[in-house]
């Protein structure tokens, strides 16, 4: 079992929230930035984005709005929603306690 | 020739049994996405054929989303699967403590059942509504019962009149529901393969209603029609709230039939053809939706 892909898959859902809550996004943008962000280490079959950004919908988490570009193309924007911001705000913290916690024990046994 | 783009999309569609909007929403997506990534792969000198094979390649297994996009939406809240296995609940109620024999009692959850079945087609078919819906058709094929029932020049009338018309809105009403998803059709004719059951295994021919030993059939079998109703209540929770469509299919299809293979088993042979006929009828409506599905799948 790869252990990255595992955490990958763990954090998936608040990493997707931080993007949307950055500003209001659509699937294609958030590869790119997920990409950019983390200089390539953050690599997935791209389809698998779109049923875990329903199932964001579905928790009332985020919002999707069709929008129509003056190209005339369609594009699905996501927008995030107060309930989005809660769980976003909780789990930012968790992570950043275990985060701090991780460290603080493997620092303790390195020095 | 399919362009790789539409071959693509074509094979999710086909693999994504769910309402026709969130399907066609979320392929729409796919498109943008897979047009968008096509599009910067050329701009860096791929030719339209390379981009578009490579899009398609980065986006994964068309299966492997529509299974995903399937399990985030087929999975029904308690709240939709308590709404949705009500109606048998109330049917159990009807055979406890003798409220079937109360006029008043079996008013009301007939205008209730009716009431619900309306506003939930209106309010464009929500899951709940399946089992609700199964029902509201009931009084359509028993009033048929009823009339073939009738004498001789009577039953001609409702062959020629009341049978087509009732059997147009049936097979209409089934069509509509197994437009969203075969399985709706099949969760919606449950109740009608084991009320039915039921029915032909109690009476003895035409003179069902009349007749005072069907009654008394009826009354002497009550804690096993609540408890098979009770099964079927427990079978649709089951539907709704479990996510993989083959235990969905699971729980939809072996309940009801074990249900009615237990009932005609213990009728002891009492069965007359006409419920025979009237069984074999409930059966067919009820497995057909799962048989084309899996013909669909095929």
């Amino acid at each position: 079992m790869n252990y990255g892909r595992e955490l990958l898959k763990g954090n998936t859902d608040s990493l997707l929230l931080y993007l949307i809550s950055r500003q209001p996004t659509y699937g294609y943008q958030i590869v790119k930035e997920l990409e950019k962000r983390s200089n390539g280490y953050f690599q997935f079959k791209e389809g698998t984005l779109y049923p875990a950004l329903h199932r964001l919908e579905r928790d009332n988490l985020i919002t999707g709005k069709w929008q129509i570009l003056p190209s005339g193309q369609q594009r699905r924007y996501y927008y995030i929603t107060a309930k989005g911001q809660q769980v976003l705000a909780s789990r930012l913290a968790t992570w950043q306690d275990f985060s701090s916690a991780v460290k603080s024990v493997i620092q303790a046994e390195t020095t | 020739m399919l362009s790789n783009i539409s071959h693509y999309l074509n094979r999710f569609k086909s693999s994504l049994q769910i309402d026709q909007t969130i399907r066609d929403g979320v392929a729409e997506e796919l498109y943008t996405h897979l047009e968008e990534k096509t599009q910067e792969l050329e701009e860096k000198g791929l030719s339209k054929e390379e981009a578009s094979k490579i899009a398609v390649q980065s986006l994964g297994s068309p299966e492997l989303i529509a299974q995903q996009i399937y399990e985030t939406h087929a999975q029904g809240s308690w709240k939709e699967a308590l709404f949705s296995a009500s109606p048998h609940l109330l049917v159990a109620l009807l055979f406890t403590s003798y409220y079937w024999q109360n006029i008043i009692y079996v008013s009301i959850i007939v205008g209730l059942t009716i009431g619900i079945a309306i506003y939930g087609w209106q309010r464009g078919k929500p899951v709940w509504l399946f089992p609700w819906l199964g029902y509201y058709l009931m009084p359509v094929v028993i009033t048929g019962i009823l009339l073939i029932s009738l004498p001789r020049s009577w039953g001609w009338i409702a062959a020629l009149i009341y049978i087509p018309l009732a059997l147009f809105v049936f097979i209409h009403i089934v069509r509509q529901t197994a437009r969203r998803d075969w399985l709706y059709a099949s969760l919606m004719l449950a109740p009608i393969l084991v009320t039915f059951s039921w029915f032909s295994s109690l009476g003895t021919g035409n003179e069902f209603l009349m007749d005072n030993m069907w009654w008394a059939s009826l009354q002497a079998n009550a804690l096993w029609i609540v408890i098979s109703f009770i099964a079927l209540a427990g079978a649709t929770i089951a539907f709704i709230r479990l996510k993989p469509r083959r235990y969905k299919i699971i729980s939809l299809l072996i309940p009801p039939l074990a249900i009615s293979f237990s009932i005609i088993a213990t009728s002891r042979g009492s069965i007359h053809p006409w419920g025979w006929l009237i069984l074999f009828f409930s059966l067919f409506a009820f497995a057909t939706p799962v048989w084309m599905q899996a013909r669909a799948q095929g």
